[in-house]
């Protein structure tokens, strides 16, 4: 055991009823010293005092109060979701249909943007020398009705060459039918929930 | 729409993720599981109930109304009390008000009331005199509280009634770990003191 008195701080170690290495000499300590049990008793009626202090409660209606000043707001998001969920149909196979017709236009999409990607190399391969010379002609009026209308961004866009032309007329046409197709099979749907 | 579950067993994590869809019930629950929890630390700084009742309530309105801002890797009783103790603290400093009260229980109104309520008397008290005892040094511990400083009597109630770990309070009350410890120390040697003085 060790011979001096315990110091404050290990007193309070005590109190706590900290577990761990050197707590066994405080310990044996005051099992031997009746001064240090004395001074631990007295410290631990004052910890079991304020251990078995209790809650007080707020009067009656303070959720009520609170909740009066409290705005309870439904982020964009989650209103978005909630809104989407509505739409899709609880039958299963209508579910399977709107899912099936998804995947088909996300693989349509895809699939025709990889084609369009392939085909504009050859378009701009073959189409160089016809694009060359149709630029001298027309190319120039082009630019500079373009540059009128639209300004000095549309002119360096129709100064890029043929494939940009093409890869945009093609992905509108693109982009038009999948719009049309979903909104068709939206329609559908919803039409048929109700029924 | 369907019908709302009980959120009675819903863990707080969860519970601020339905605040933060939006759901009301889940306000209401944050306020359920807290109010006494936030309105007691508050009233034990301020020992005024009325005061406490309006502090505990812009302490829900802080946090209610920024459970977007919520981190959770804070514990929200963390930030509800980190939250009511600087309201408490504020209000003290503002006021001035850090005086001492004799009274127990905020709502008792006679001498008897306030020590019936303000001291629960312990499981398992081996005889009536020790449960007079009991009874008496709560009463007592209740007043001597009042005469400690406003940080000392946080850190007290997050340690003894509220069962945080040192480090918990240090985060709560953004304090550094030692500091926590000092006060804890020199508060319950003050209380010694003041309840061996009440003995004698
Ligand atoms: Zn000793």
């Amino acid at each position: 055991m060790q011979h001096r008195h315990l110091l404050p701080n290990e007193l309070d170690l005590l109190v706590d009823d900290e577990a761990g290495f050197g707590m066994a000499p405080l310990r044996a300590h005051v099992e031997s010293c009746a001064e240090c049990a004395d001074q631990l008793a007295a410290a631990q009626r004052v910890a079991g005092g304020l251990d078995r202090l209790t809650r007080f409660a707020p009067s009656p209606g303070f959720a009520n109060r609170v909740m009066a000043q409290v705005q309870v707001i439904e982020p964009w998001h989650v209103a978005l979701t909630e809104t989407a969920k509505g739409l899709v149909p609880r039958n299963r196979t209508l579910r399977v249909v709107m899912a099936t017709t998804a995947a088909l236009l996300a693989t349509g999409i895809s699939g025709a943007a990889v084609w369009l990607s392939l085909r504009t190399d050859v378009a701009l391969y073959l189409g160089s020398s016809i694009a060359e010379r149709a630029r001298v002609v027309v190319g120039d009026g082009a630019t500079s009705l373009a540059r009128t209308l639209l300004g000095e961004g549309a002119s360096t866009l129709l100064g890029s060459g043929p494939g940009v032309l093409i890869a945009g007329t093609v992905g509108l046409l693109l982009s038009g039918a999948a719009t049309a197709v979903a909104l068709r099979s939206l329609a559908t749907a919803s039409r048929r929930t109700r029924e | 729409m369907a019908p709302r579950p009980d959120l009675t067993n819903v863990p707080d994590a969860d519970v601020v993720a339905l605040a933060q869809r939006g759901r009301e019930d889940a306000f209401r629950e944050i306020v359920r599981r807290y109010e006494r929890p936030v309105f007691s630390l508050i009233y034990r700084m301020v020992r005024d109930s009325a005061t406490s009742e309006d502090l505990a309530q812009d302490t829900f309105i802080k946090v209610l109304n920024h459970i977007d801002k919520y981190r959770p890797e804070f514990k929200l009783s963390s930030w509800l009390f980190k939250i009511a103790n600087n309201v408490a603290i504020d209000h003290l400093r503002r006021k001035q008000l850090d005086t001492i009260s004799v009274s127990g229980s905020p709502n008792a109104a006679t001498e008897s009331e306030i020590e019936a309520t303000s001291f629960e008397i312990a499981d398992g008290a081996e005889s009536a005199l020790d449960a007079m005892e009991a009874r008496e040094l709560g009463g007592s511990i209740e007043k001597a509280i009042a005469k400690l400083r406003p940080e000392y009597r946080a850190c007290i109630m997050l340690r003894h009634v509220e069962d945080r770990s040192y480090e918990e309070i240090a985060a709560t009350l953004d304090l550094p770990l030692g500091t926590v410890k000092t006060y804890i120390h020199r508060a319950r040697i003050e209380l010694r003191g003041y309840l061996e003085h009440l003995r004698e």
